[in-house]
């Protein structure tokens, strides 16, 4: 999905470069257009982009978890205190990054 | 600029195209770790593992400054109400762990010992399974709105 936005990106920036070809009564319309695409895929980009994200996440936890049930292997306690951690550093990450958005709201 | 609505039109659809393309609904692959756990213990563990990478994504939502005040704190209410029963399935799936190994340990040891750990064994167990019930539905109610925010 992000390699199509990166190639669109990459077409509008070579349609770019054959502005000064159309005609002189256009060029300004063409460029308004053409900045107004590259705007729009960059914002569709970061809405995709973190969808993508954490279906990436997603699938590796799954990924890992496939190969545990195919190893015939239960779950080891490292894995569990990898696990424990992840889930203290995510919740004091986002108390933190909310509190930081309620005082700047304030 | 002589056709805005043509302009808007055009903006619209190339900012919701690879969005919507995101969302990969002709594949309908949500991707779902705990569904390919067959243990208990490894559905506790898929289920942890994903409440941690939910809570990073919502912490990316937070920290957004274009994302409305209000669905902040709603975000922050689900992830209060969320963590304790994550930290109550990890003490569970911890108590469980112990118990099997305490079961695997004892088969060599008498007839009592070996009931004893076997019905340790099962109550850490049920607790799990319990555990693991409270806390998928507060866990989805959090990433119910993360993919509310991010679709």
């Amino acid at each position: 999905m992000l390699n199509l936005l990166l190639q669109l990106q990459l077409l509008l920036a070579a349609l770019s470069a054959f502005l000064p070809l159309v005609p002189e009564d256009h060029r300004v319309r063409a460029a308004e257009i053409l900045d107004v695409a590259a705007k729009a895929l960059a914002a569709g980009g970061s809405i995709a982009g973190n969808v993508d994200d954490l279906a990436v996440k997603l699938a590796a936890i799954r990924a890992e978890v496939e190969a545990m049930v195919a190893s015939g292997a239960g779950v080891s306690a490292e894995q569990l205190d990898a696990a424990t951690a992840r889930v203290r550093a995510a919740s004091a990450a986002f108390r933190a990054a909310l509190q930081t958005a309620e005082a700047s709201a304030t | 600029m002589r056709h805005p609505l043509r302009v808007l039109a055009l903006a619209c659809a190339l900012t919701l195209t690879p969005a919507c393309a995101a969302l990969q609904l002709g594949q309908t692959r949500i991707e779902n770790p705990i569904a390919a756990a067959q243990t208990i213990d490894q559905r506790a563990y898929a289920l942890l593992h994903s409440y941690a990478a939910i809570v990073e994504e919502a912490t990316d939502i937070v920290a957004d400054p274009a994302t409305p005040l209000a669905f902040k704190r709603a975000l922050g209410q689900a992830e209060r109400a969320a963590t304790p029963s994550a930290e109550t399935l990890q003490i569970a799936v911890t108590a469980y762990m112990r118990a099997r190994a305490d079961f695997d340990a004892a088969s060599s040891a008498n007839q009592t010992t070996i009931q004893r750990t076997a019905t340790a064994l099962s109550i850490a167990a049920r607790r799990l399974n319990e555990a693991v019930a409270a806390a998928q539905a507060p866990i989805a109610e959090l990433e119910g709105l993360v993919r509310a925010h991010r679709g």
